[in-house]
């Protein structure tokens, strides 16, 4: 009989429910706190903000490809990398040409974010990101790997027929008739491929443009593991790893960056640096101290009705 | 001469592969491709059944091919040189020409992949609208779906539309109807759904990791720590307190710096995990290539044969 349960037995069976219930209301009321929560930021991490930031790496004026390659689904973690990105290259004045490989969304998803850090940059009298001057939308490309082995043959001729509309017009014109892509015919005329993702799709790219480009990826927690493996390979020239991965970059935005043997990277102080990374931070914390107490309990109580017995 | 495949410029005024959008001559083009493409289509379904299987072969052979030979042959120095200024022998011509089909032939893939697309929303709309009509099990679900799909595809069509012949900025001002129903059924509804349907994956991943971690033998336990340190390694406020309280013993100790959380987590991640994915990975990799080979040159079986 169930009753007939001790502690410790029905300490190794607690109900689905329970969990879920605690997960829920800690995850809940941790996001009402507003705590800037201590970082110690990893080298991918650092080596990622270095190339954002450093003018030699990525010289003010110029143009990037920005592959966004998410949708709501990884919004946790995607979300607060695109916005931390979206942040640096606006106040660096970096020009980006975004597209996107893996799921139709992921456009107009994208376009959401620069008119949200748009609207950031409104409130603060700062200039806005134009369509057109500043960066145009290629749009979404339906294969990656075949997408990918046409950008690395020939990024004009992959891109061909992509129009966008320019201010107080209403013809639409050809991509690289704008000051986006004016100077741009071949992928190696990028100082950085950076690729925004939640799924295999970096992968993919650096299997086929490897070598040509500097690769940057922000990836899923999910897909981390696997990106360090270009990254320690030197294929990709930095990383940010997940949730941990935005709240580094944005703890980088507001400190700066100072290793030993290498130039100091400057910060953003006085900016708004912390965004959706560290508001969600704690409740990382939170829900991943639920997930280690619950796991403990688990075995104390499994190990001590062992013992009883 | 008229332009063949990888000879057709990016941007050209006029081949036979293209016309000027919106022009009768596009739409003509349109027709005879798609008549040629059903042509086609019904060719091979009236072709004796025991031609269809070396008809399909040989396609794939070919398809195939032209990727192998762009691995393999050799790359030329640059697949942007004019064509006056390009070397002339057979081999440099021939990566040339590998070279400047490449986007050309991924355009016709990126397409294809397209048409699945299309066939999606075919097999929707067939399995939907019977189970509708015929009233099975569950159809008024069938027709919330119908009617979502319908009205996502309009409103997303109108909006396009709508800033295509206004500009994107005028719409974001002025936000007419399609901006408005496009925006609360696309970011009101659906990203939101979305959004809420994989944050479920916390609550079973928290179940199943109380359930499944436990010490019940050496390598259960070696899982446990690792994943542990992981853990605590994703917490930023963990690292800084535990490191910090190392370095505070001594930042010039090395020995003792091997200690810090993010050395131990860094070790485990860089000697351990990232090898074994790597590892896993090369396995993946070898078994593709070996698929690949077998479907290239279809040797596949097929029904059970």
């Amino acid at each position: 009989m169930a009753n007939d349960k001790t502690i410790w037995e029905k300490l190794q069976a607690i109900d689905r429910r329970v969990l879920y219930t605690l997960l829920m209301v800690i995850a809940t009321v941790s996001l009402f706190f507003k705590v800037n929560v201590p970082t110690k930021p990893g080298q991918p991490t650092k080596d990622l903000y270095r190339l954002l930031v450093d003018a030699d790496a990525l010289p003010e004026g110029s143009t990037v490809i920005l592959q966004s390659d998410w949708t709501q689904s990884t919004r946790g973690e995607s979300a607060g990398q695109m916005e931390a990105l979206l942040r640096i290259l606006m106040r660096r004045n970096i020009k980006f040409a975004l597209l996107s490989v893996a799921d139709p969304q992921a456009p107009l998803v994208a376009r959401n974010v620069i008119r949200a850090i748009n609207l950031e940059r409104k409130a603060k009298n700062q200039r806005e990101y134009q369509v057109w001057e500043d960066y145009v939308n290629l749009g979404y490309f339906p294969n990656a790997e075949g997408t990918s082995n046409a950008i690395a043959a020939n990024f004009k001729t992959a891109v061909a027929g992509r129009k966008e509309t320019p201010p107080g017009s209403t013809t639409p014109l050809d991509v690289f008739q704008s000051p986006v892509l004016a100077k741009v015919s071949k992928v190696e005329d990028v100082p950085v491929y950076i690729n925004v993702t939640g799924s295999k799709t970096s992968n993919i790219l650096i299997e086929r443009l490897g070598g040509r480009v500097p690769f940057a990826a922000l990836v899923t927690g999910v897909m981390g593991p696997e990106t360090l493996n270009y990254y320690q390979s030197g294929q990709v020239k930095g990383v940010a790893i997940g949730l941990n991965g935005v709240a580094e970059m944005e703890s980088l935005m507001e400190k700066g960056l100072e290793e030993s043997g290498k130039p100091p990277v400057q910060s953003f102080a006085g900016e708004t640096n912390y965004g959706r990374g560290m508001a969600y931070y704690l409740a990382l914390h939170t829900c991943l101290v639920l997930m280690i107490v619950a796991v403990v309990v688990g075995n104390v109580a499994m190990v001590a009705a062992r013992k009883k017995k | 001469m008229i332009p063949w495949l990888a000879q057709a410029p990016a941007e050209p005024a006029l081949n036979m592969w293209n016309a000027p959008a919106g022009t009768p001559e596009i739409w003509i083009k349109v027709g005879i491709a798609m008549l040629a493409g059903f042509g086609l289509l019904a060719a091979l379904i009236a072709a004796p059944t025991r031609l269809r299987r070396p008809i399909s072969a040989a396609f794939i052979f070919v398809a195939g091919l032209f990727w192998v030979l762009v691995f393999l042959f050799p790359k030329p120095i640059d697949s942007q040189t004019p064509h006056d200024q390009r070397p002339s022998g057979f081999v440099q011509n021939v990566s040339f020409w590998l070279a400047d089909a490449i986007p050309v032939v991924s355009n016709f893939s990126n397409i294809l992949t397209a048409f699945i697309l299309g066939l999606g929303v075919f097999s929707l709309m067939r399995i939907h609208l019977m189970r509708v009509a015929k009233k099975q099990t569950d159809w008024p679900f069938s027709i919330v779906l119908l009617v979502s799909m319908v009205a996502m595809a309009t409103f997303g069509y109108w909006d396009w539309k709508t800033r295509l012949d206004l500009g994107g900025a005028k719409v974001d001002e002025a936000w007419p109807l399609a901006a408005y129903g496009k925006d609360l059924l696309f970011d009101g509804m659906l990203q939101v759904m979305e959004a809420a349907m994989f944050s479920l994956i916390a609550f079973f991943i928290l179940s199943a990791a109380y359930r499944a971690f436990r010490i019940r033998s050496v390598e259960a336990t070696i899982l446990l720590c690792a994943a542990l340190i992981a853990m605590l390694n994703l917490m930023g406020a963990v690292v800084v307190t535990w490191d910090g309280m190392i370095e505070s013993f001594g930042k010039d100790n090395a020995f003792l710096m091997n200690f810090t959380l993010s050395s131990v987590a860094g070790f485990i991640r860089d000697n351990l995990q990232t090898p074994g994915i790597r590892a896993i990975d090369f396995g993946i990799g070898l078994g593709a290539l070996a698929m690949g080979l077998r479907l290239w040159l279809s040797l596949e079986r097929v029904g059970g044969n």
